[in-house]
């Protein structure tokens, strides 16, 4: 279970704090809904461990981590953009969340060259990011994001800017990840995606 | 589902392996400039401080030394401004990159190198001599101050030069666009887009190059023809080499200490914040020139000029040297096993590859504890280190461990080793200018997933700074082994002339008046020099272009190298 507890965060100049409070349970999804500005990517931040909170909790299986390095958290996150590291290979950029130093096993690669086919992606292993579609990119970067086998996926609007078949296919993604127990913290503004994968919402 | 386990132990994955080996070199260079400084005063009975204005010979030196190097700068920037000035306005004519290049030269062009050319072109028997005495009338003499302001202005106008329009090419192009727009003449395009763009870059660049000026070794001892034009430098190697005078060697070190530290606290007040490096891309805006036909033939024959200026030195060096190779690797017309010149060459590059690459290990280390988030006291430590050794002047570096180490400092070799680590020290601030930009071009949102993906310590650094800094780094350490290479400065000092480096042989060379020998040995250091740019160059570029390949996971499961 993810615990949210009085997360209170304000950026130099901000007169009125944000405070997050929300529970997931795993195999759940929730999404975080608000206008621009309202604090969802900050939230998504604080929970991946890139922004520090003044005050609160982040509780994970009734254990805090928020003192936590991104790193030790069992979390993987995927933005809108900006997932993959330019210079490398699909491939390597995949093989990275699997072992940060790329010391894969036969059974790793195996497993590369399996969920790059089940996202289509079968023959652009050797590719560079820039040779991609945005929604190449995007299933890329959730193909790494699954195959990290981390328990919560963070989302940061992932679907928005794709075309609706690039949308259906990671929607499909999601779902069979839900499906599996993984818990997502899903950020969109976007309503349908709210409908199809949120079992709860929370306002911001 | 269960948390798989963690890949966290990344090797040298703490913070503190980013942090206190860059802090710990910054301290020793701190503590090696105090020490060489603060043996310079305790260990020496310092002269009286008054001796400065009773002693004739003391007073001249530092006279002439600030008088030549006000000229090299005032004489450097005058020309140096119009050639600026006219590459910005000229973005697109043939040779315009190898003209570029050839001006970031004097980086790494020894300075003896380059006296040796300059004596073949404006010497007694030069090609330029002989035209202005017989053509022109004039009575031109080389040695004096005449040849050091030449050769300070031949090595520095071209680089301030490149500085300056690197700072033009810097204005914002909508300024640039308006000023298209209005139509304006070029004293109005002056004032209201040049200058404003090259103002900030003026008081550190004069400073840089009053610098080098004011301590300007190898070119005042080979064209100083005399106790009339003698620098501070020279006067402390005279006073320890042939007077044994370390008190007054001291004294002269810290005048010098102390004008260099002043200006440099100067050019710091006034904002040092521009790069005073050039950039390694071509420069090329791609505005139009929109100048008339007479305007740029005259731009053309001013560049012309400047070229000719810059390249029949280095023509000189190569026609008068290729001659004499034979003979400096064949001396009695077979090869002879050790010939002076390969023995020099070997002994130069024991020193220049070790100092290179500590220069270079020394800037990255730096740099990282510089990048560690927090900006305490002790990484703004890391930065003045870094630059510390534009403020203290080698010789005075040299002198004060020389003094230090002396009764212990037995073998030659010690020497050597004491050489490769000042020069190293030498190359420090302009090598950790290199790789600045490039080691800090991880963008934060690739740090962040770096973060997460426990993509930290030395994988951080293989898979994602690497694949950066390879090329950066392969040059920087060209630029290092380059600038050791062509030391004549500390190695003057603690060489022996039985075991001459290549350029401590071309001056002797030179002072013996052998000067097809030194026109060979100074091709020959050209001809290292190039073969080290070409083989870093090669090492920094990847094996394979396309794709990253061959880091792929499926061939590559142990980092190859780093």
């Amino acid at each position: 279970m993810l615990e949210v507890k009085n997360l209170v965060f304000a950026y130099p100049g901000q007169k009125a704090p944000w405070n997050f409070n929300f529970t997931v349970m795993p195999g759940q999804c929730i999404a975080i809904h608000g206008a621009s500005g309202s604090g969802k990517s900050t939230l998504m931040n604080l929970l991946a461990g890139f922004l520090e909170p003044q005050s609160g909790d982040i509780l994970w299986q009734d254990k805090s981590i928020r003192n936590h390095a991104p790193w030790q958290r069992p979390m993987t996150s995927v933005f809108q953009e900006h997932n993959l590291f330019e210079h490398l290979s699909v491939e390597a950029n995949i093989g990275l969340g699997i072992h940060p130093g790329l010391k894969l096993t036969q059974e790793n690669q195996h497993a590369i060259e399996l969920g790059l086919q089940s996202v289509g992606l079968s023959s652009f292993g050797s590719r560079l990011p820039g040779d991609l579609s945005g929604g190449q990119r995007q299933r890329v970067a959730l193909l790494r994001a699954i195959l990290r086998q981390q328990p919560v996926l963070l989302l940061d609007e992932p679907l928005t800017g794709l075309d609706s078949d690039a949308r259906d296919l990671l929607r499909q993604l999601l779902l069979e990840q839900k499906s599996q127990g993984t818990l997502i913290v899903l950020a969109s503004h976007d309503q349908e995606d709210r409908q199809v994968l949120a079992d709860s919402v929370c306002s911001l | 589902m269960s948390t798989p386990i963690r890949h966290s132990a990344a090797p040298f994955s703490q913070p503190g392996w980013r942090l206190w080996p860059g802090l710990a070199i910054a301290s020793a260079l701190i503590v090696l400039a105090m020490a060489g400084l603060g043996a310079l005063v305790w260990e020496t009975s310092l002269p009286d401080m008054s001796q400065l204005w009773r002693s004739r010979y003391l007073r001249t030196v530092v006279i002439f030394t600030a008088w030549q190097a006000f000229l090299s700068v005032a004489l450097s920037l005058l020309v140096a401004l119009p050639v600026a000035r006219i590459l910005a306005r000229q973005p697109a004519f043939p040779g315009r990159a190898v003209l570029l290049r050839l001006m970031e030269l004097s980086l790494v062009l020894p300075s003896i190198v380059a006296v040796s050319g300059l004596v073949s072109v404006y010497g007694r028997q030069g090609w330029f001599t002989g035209f202005a005495n017989d053509w022109l009338g004039a009575s031109w003499n080389l040695y004096g101050i005449n040849g050091i302001v030449l050769a300070h202005v031949f090595f520095n106008a071209p680089l301030a030069a490149r500085i300056l329009l690197q700072g033009i090419e810097g204005a914002p192009a909508s300024q640039r666009r308006v000023a298209a727009q209005l139509g304006l003449g070029r004293w109005w395009y002056w004032r209201a887009v040049e200058w404003p763009a090259i103002k900030p870059v003026l008081p550190g660049l004069a400073a840089l190059v009053f610098t080098l000026c004011f301590t300007s070794f190898a070119i005042v001892m080979t064209l100083g023809g005399g106790p009339a034009a003698t620098t501070i430098e020279v006067a402390i190697y005279q006073s320890l080499r042939f007077e044994f005078d370390a008190g007054q060697a001291a004294l002269l070190a810290m005048v010098q200490l102390f004008i260099c530290g002043f200006l440099w606290w100067l050019a710091a007040r006034r904002g040092l914040t521009a790069s005073l490096l050039p950039d390694r891309r071509v420069a090329a805006h791609r505005s139009k020139a929109g100048s008339s036909v007479w305007a740029r033939i005259c731009d053309g024959a001013a560049l012309g000029l400047f070229v000719l200026f810059l390249l029949m030195p280095l023509i000189a060096i190569f026609l008068r040297g290729l001659p004499g190779m034979g003979a400096a690797f064949f001396p009695q017309g077979s090869f002879s096993g050790n010939p002076a010149l390969l023995d020099a060459t070997l002994r130069s590059l024991a020193i220049a590859l070790p100092a290179g690459l500590m220069s270079v290990s020394a800037a990255l280390l730096i740099l990282a504890s510089g990048s560690v988030g927090a900006k305490s006291a002790l990484t703004r430590l890391t930065s003045v280190a870094a630059y510390l050794p534009l403020m203290v002047p080698p010789l005075v570096l040299g002198t004060g461990l020389f003094l230090l180490f002396r009764p212990s400092l037995g073998s030659s070799n010690q020497g050597l080793i004491l050489v490769t680590l000042i020069n190293a020290m030498m190359a420090l601030p302009f090598v950790l200018q290199m790789l600045r930009g490039p080691m800090g071009s991880l963008d934060l949102g690739s740090r962040q997933q770096a973060d997460q993906l426990g993509v930290l310590g030395w994988y951080r650094w293989r898979w994602l700074h690497w694949p950066r800094l390879r090329r950066p780094l392969a040059l920087a350490m060209a630029y290092g082994t380059g600038l050791s290479l062509g030391d004549f400065g500390v190695i003057a000092l603690f060489g022996s002339p039985g075991h001459p480096t290549l350029p401590v042989l071309l001056y002797q060379q030179l002072g013996s008046y052998r000067i097809d020998a030194a026109a060979a040995t100074g091709l020959w250091l050209i001809l290292i020099l190039l073969a080290l740019f070409s083989l870093f160059n090669r090492l920094g570029t990847p094996a394979r272009k396309p794709g990253w390949t061959t880091n792929s996971p499926r061939t590559v499961t142990e980092p190859e190298h780093a």
